[in-house]
């Protein structure tokens, strides 16, 4: 298409951009603290500019950086960063939606400087856990995401943010303790009595000498690291909690970038270097996707907040994420990743404008809303548009990631003779079609509401608009032309095929 | 030459969606005239087109001109496409659909004059619904169909909820609004799920979901007939929820909710009529196994017959019209069922007769839903009509309108006429060739089966006559109703103009039959053997004969004369007593249908107890199962219950302590394990 040139250590800038950026926000106190905002939009931008360059590059292997960090008799830890089809669009994804995020919430009044700072450290973390090629590193990403989220939600949260911050940190926290005992031991069974070296490469050339058992039970380790991140019902219970407590910035980060690193983790790590383990577990695997897709969305029927709502809902779909991973096909964790990436689009809609329900209304609280579509119009077209794009209207970029999916898992329950289990799937479809349309006929449509005060409402401004015309803009751009996104993940859903982790 | 233009068809009503979307209120009649021009030039194009098309060599060679790009692959060698598919089917939908449209929106200017800034709304919404329609029409897969299907899908809900909220007549109208809006959206997605399964299993047997790749002698052979079944039985699904036949047909009389020009779209020219373009389309499909296409010309049966009883005594003038396209659509597909279940018999056995009788009965099917297109636009705006000018859908508060409003009581009677059968309008064709393909399926198998049909159909057309009539004389004869008083008279000039075109439709549609018309609209095997629209065999003038030397069809004309004269004697003469027959209303049967078979209840119950009534219990597992012992046992682990309870209310100090706690020891234990290992 365009020729870019090449950038030197774009990876690394990606990563440390943000962290500038966080570093000079988090000094910008007092007087200062309102242009903190144009600081951190600046360097959120610039970084969202660099990922052109990667989503343009014609070969991305020409992105990598590989330098030794710590090396020592028996341990080997580097900093890599590399990038692939698996990655790109989790880079894109999060530079996107913390630019706009920051955009989005330009009118934060308290402690903006936090605020912003907060966010940029999250995307460091973020763009660290996308690209690490070092399990080490990955790990510490991990961790590093953590702590600015805990931040984000005990300061700038809502009534129960301590005890939502707290049980999402110590939740997150015992998952990623197991993860890394799995980490720990997949890297010295590789290294087989040598140097214990952490990369990617130094762990998958070791990883064809795993035995099944080994394989199984250290997939188990990381798969319950990764689905509490996802997260994967019953693990999930910290992920309501933390979503309604959350201000609307976190909340759009941590549902649509950082639920994706427990499902990328899965493909990434679990699916990569232990395949033998993925075939084991698959049955499981099945059982457990489709209860959490189910649950999800009853869950979401019987929810009063709307936030809750969406949060039940992103369950539900990374449900369906990991029902694609499962099924261990190329168009099943093809179309995965698509969901991931366009569930990732989806829900920052549904957070935005479902965060915003509590600046425009000061509830969130589905019965005590109700005619507001007259009221707020253009919220509710927004509302509206991301209801439908997450219910899986054609055209829209939702769709593809379901039909994928669910073509996939067709495939699978086939080649099983249990094609009946294709119904589950359906039931969803129904039943997520049917908690979007109750609510917003519950808190958009009929009498106007006397139980708040709707005299002097006022409509979404410029800047929440901006954030949400780009975000819609794109779900329709990928939903007509799905190959856009498709060709990267493609690339890398056939290098898995050559590998044979899937078939 | 137009027909490498045939994609900017569906395209025109989608570009004036976004133009009057962002634009509308900027320009005149919010819009208005864009959505009307749009319509207008789809209209001449599908002209064009299907001109060119009809007198192309392709038609008389294939029966079809399909053109593609590739939009995406998927692994395993599935190519999914994007283009168009020209056959006359496609051709006579895209036909029928945009002028019907143009005519709507041209009414509407004058029905939605008062509406203001909602204009915009309304033209951007129905020029996307005129989108989903033709984009319908002309595509050239499954995949790309059910994406206009959807599109569809969406704008009916958009338009019946058009007043969800600050509605003209109040609150409680505006919440009927929003549950009937997601009551249609709700329940055609179930036949929705149930057709994208279908694509599934097409897809996946088939590898490939392009029209003119499926409907090839090889490729239906090369596929285990079992999928087809299966594919086949699901796609009916899709056309059940799409098409509201029996048992999912309750949500269209709700659908009234919305403006009366939307019932007329949706009940004329797009929506409903997709699930008889979308069974007439797989006809090569369902035609592999005979049982489905007895099927469908079961589920047609019963739901024109149930249907037709439920407007026998509603006293709304829309929901009686309402009741009147369900019962009509079960006529479409009793058609299509019936000739379809010769066809697949005549391929199986290799029949060539029974193949051409079996045309027929496709025949009857679409040139059913044509003239049911135009009849039944007619009816609706003329409802429309009368309801803008007397400000009540009652019919017990009309009465006697006809002197004040000569046009629309006039046109009217025209659609009146033509649905319920009366000789020579448009409706008394195709009804009777449906009739007749009936009982001539009766003769080759299944008999008592059909017979049962046969009956229904006939007492569905006494019943139609009877409805319509009672309709037409409560409304426009007998003493003037309470709102019949302070009436504005007759419809502006953008609401009767449309009105008259279509009636001359509704009453001479019927006889292009007779001038080869039929030909095009027949289906037959082509020069390569494979199932085509347009392949078959035309009769022409043969159908007089065959229509009137029938004794079937005089039987049917004294019923329908006879349902009439009822009419007449009950609504406008009033001699007759209507109370007599059920109890004043008291009657178990008249209740039922008040209930409406209680079809309603039947869903509410189904949506609240498996819905909700799940939904809470898993509520309740959900807070106080997983999560009370995700609380529990980090109450136990992490200190007897004191670290949450402090961090609910709200103790800062102690937490963010214990956070850091956690986290230097848990960075300690990293190094001592590295350590361990020798590593530092």
């Amino acid at each position: 298409m365009f020729d870019l040139p090449e950038i030197p250590y774009l990876l690394t800038l990606l990563v440390v951009l943000p962290l500038i950026g966080a570093i000079i926000t988090l000094f910008m106190g007092n007087e200062r603290a309102k242009y903190a905002k144009y600081t951190a939009a600046t360097m959120s931008g610039i970084t969202l500019i660099l990922t052109f360059f990667l989503l343009l590059a014609k070969n991305l292997s020409v992105y990598s950086e590989n330098y030794a960090w710590i090396e020592s008799a028996g341990l080997k830890m580097s900093y890599i960063l590399q990038i692939d089809g698996l990655s790109i669009l989790m880079v894109f994804l999060t530079a996107l939606l913390v630019f706009l995020v920051t955009i989005f919430s330009s009118h934060q009044e308290d402690k903006p400087n936090y605020f912003f700072a907060l966010l940029l450290a999250m995307e460091v973390g973020l763009m660290g856990v996308y690209m690490s090629a070092d399990y080490f590193l990955f790990y510490i990403m991990w961790e590093v995401t953590l702590i600015p989220m805990y931040f984000m939600i005990s300061w700038f949260g809502g009534p129960r943010r301590h005890y939502a911050a707290i049980k999402f940190f110590i939740y997150t926290h015992v998952a990623s303790l197991v993860m890394l005992i799995g980490i720990f031991a997949i890297a010295i069974q590789a290294a087989a009595g040598g140097v214990v070296d952490f990369s990617f490469a130094a762990v998958a050339i070791g990883a064809s000498a795993f035995s099944s058992t080994f394989q199984i039970f250290v997939f188990g380790l990381l798969f319950f690291g990764f689905a509490v991140k996802m997260p994967i019902v019953p693990f999930h219970t910290w992920l309501p909690d933390a979503h309604t407590e959350a201000p609307t910035a976190g909340s759009v980060l941590l549902a649509a970038v950082m639920l994706k690193m427990g499902s990328y983790g899965i493909i990434r790590v679990c699916l990569e270097v232990l395949p033998d383990g993925a075939v084991w577990w698959q049955p499981a695997m099945v059982v457990i996707a489709i209860v959490a897709i189910l649950y999800g969305a009853y869950a979401c029927i019987a929810q009063k907040d709307l936030k809750k709502m969406v949060a039940f809902s992103s369950i539900s779909h990374m449900g369906m994420v990991l029902l694609g991973i499962a099924c261990l096909s190329e168009v099943g964790v093809e179309f995965a990743i698509f969901l991931m990436f366009a569930h990732g689009l989806i829900t920052a809609v549904l957070f935005m404008t479902c965060g915003l329900a509590h600046d425009l209304f000061e509830t969130r609280e589905i019965p005590l809303l109700g005619g507001l579509a007259g009221k707020v119009p253009i919220y509710a077209a927004f509302m509206m548009f991301g209801f439908m794009a997450s219910l899986g209207l054609p055209g829209l970029v939702g769709f593809w990631g379901e039909f994928g999916i669910i073509f996939a898992f067709y495939e699978y329950s086939f080649s099983i003779n249990m094609i009946w289990l294709i119904i589950f799937c359906l039931m969803s479809l129904m039943l997520t079609a049917g908690y979007y349309l109750w609510a917003m006929q519950r808190s958009l449509f009929g009498k106007l509401t006397d139980k708040i005060e709707t005299a002097h409402l006022r409509d979404i401004n410029k800047s929440e608009a901006f954030a949400l015309v780009i975000v819609c803009g794109l779900i329709a751009l990928f939903g007509l032309w799905p190959d856009l996104a498709l060709g990267y993940i493609s690339d890398y859903t056939s290098s898995l095929v050559t590998l044979g982790v899937v078939i | 030459m137009f027909i490498e233009y045939t994609w900017l068809i569906p395209v025109i009503p989608l570009l004036c969606f976004l133009i009057v979307g962002f634009l509308g209120n900027k320009t005149p009649q919010g819009g208005g005239y864009i959505a009307i021009t749009g319509a207008a030039i789809a209209t001449v194009l599908a002209v064009l087109v299907s001109c060119e098309f009809w007198t192309s060599a392709a038609y008389s060679d294939v029966g079809y001109v399909t053109q593609q790009i590739t939009w995406f692959t998927l692994p395993g060698g599935f190519t999914l496409h994007f283009g168009y598919y020209i056959d006359s089917l496609a051709c006579l939908t895209m036909l029928f659909a945009s002028f019907i449209a143009m005519l709507i929106f041209v009414y509407s200017l004058g029905y939605m004059h008062d509406e203001g800034v909602r204009k915009r709304r309304y033209f951007g919404e129905v020029s996307l619904f005129l989108t989903g329609m033709l984009g319908l029409a002309v595509s050239s897969n499954f995949l790309e169909m059910f994406i206009f299907w959807e599109i569809m899908g969406l704008c009916s809900y958009l338009l019946i909820g058009f007043w969800s909220f600050n509605h003209p007549d109040g609150d409680a109208a505006s919440e009927n609004a929003a549950s009937a809006a997601k009551k249609a959206f709700l329940v055609t997605r179930l036949g929705d799920v149930c057709l994208m399964a279908g694509l599934f299993v097409l897809l996946f047997a088939f590898k490939t979901l392009d029209y003119a790749d499926m409907f090839t002698e090889e490729a239906l052979a090369a596929v285990d007939p079992n999928m087809i079944i299966l594919g086949s039985l699901l796609i009916f699904g899709g056309v059940i929820g799409k098409s509201a036949q029996f048992p999912l047909l309750d949500w269209l009389p709700d659908a009234m909710a919305g403006p009366t020009t939307v019932s007329a779209l949706i009940h004329a020219a797009t929506m409903v009529k997709a699930g008889v373009y979308l069974t007439a389309r797989c006809f090569p499909l369902f035609t592999q196994c005979s049982w489905i296409l007895l099927w469908v010309a079961i589920i047609g049966g019963v739901t024109a017959f149930f249907a037709a009883t439920m407007a026998l005594n509603n006293m709304n003038i829309k929901k009686v019209l309402a009741y009147s396209t369900l019962s009509q659509l079960g006529y479409m597909f009793l058609a299509l069922g019936a000739g379809g279940y010769m066809i697949a018999l005549g391929l199986e056995q290799g029949n060539e007769a029974l193949i051409v009788a079996g045309s027929a009965g496709y025949t009857a099917g679409l040139l059913h839903m044509v003239n049911h297109a135009f009849f039944k636009a007619l009816l609706f705006l003329g409802s429309g009509s009368v309801i803008h000018s007397c400000g009540t859908e009652d019919m017990r508060k009309m009465g006697g309108l006809g002197k004040k409003m000569k046009i629309t009581s006039i046109t009217m009677l025209i659609g009146s006429l033509s649905i319920s059968g009366f000789p020579f309008f448009a409706g008394f064709w195709s009804k009777d060739l449906i009739i007749e393909s009936v009982m001539h399926a009766s003769d080759f198998g299944e008999q008592t089966l059909f017979l049962i049909l046969w009956f229904l159909a006939i007492v569905t057309a006494f019943m139609t006559a009877f409805y319509m009539f009672r309709m037409w004389f409560m409304t426009f004869q007998g003493v003037e109703g309470v709102n019949a008083h302070h009436t504005h008279g007759e419809s502006p000039k953008s609401m009767v103009v449309p009105l008259c075109i279509l009636s001359i439709f509704a009453a001479g549609l019927g006889f292009v039959i007779l001038f080869g018309f039929d030909n095009l609209i027949s289906i037959g095997e082509n020069a390569a053997g494979n199932l085509q629209v347009g392949s078959g065999e035309g009769k022409g003038f043969e159908y007089i004969t065959e229509i009137f030397g029938n004794v079937y069809t005089w039987m049917t004309i004294v019923l329908v004369l006879m349902a009439m004269g009822i009419a007449y004697l009950m609504y406008s003469k009033k001699t007759m007593n209507p109370g007599k027959f059920n109890k004043n209303g008291e009657s178990r049967l008249y209740h039922a249908l008040t209930m409406r078979w209680w079809f309603p209840q039947l869903y509410d119950q189904i949506a609240w107890k498996l819905g909700y009534g799940v939904a809470r219990g898993v509520d309740f597992v959900d807070k106080n199962i997983i999560d009370g012992t995700v609380n529990g046992i980090s109450n136990a682990v992490i200190g007897g219950g004191e670290i949450l309870s402090k961090a609910q209310t709200g103790n800062v100090r102690s937490y963010t302590t214990v956070v850091f706690g956690g986290v230097v020891v848990f960075f300690c234990v990293i190094l001592g394990i590295f350590w361990y290992m020798g590593g530092l």
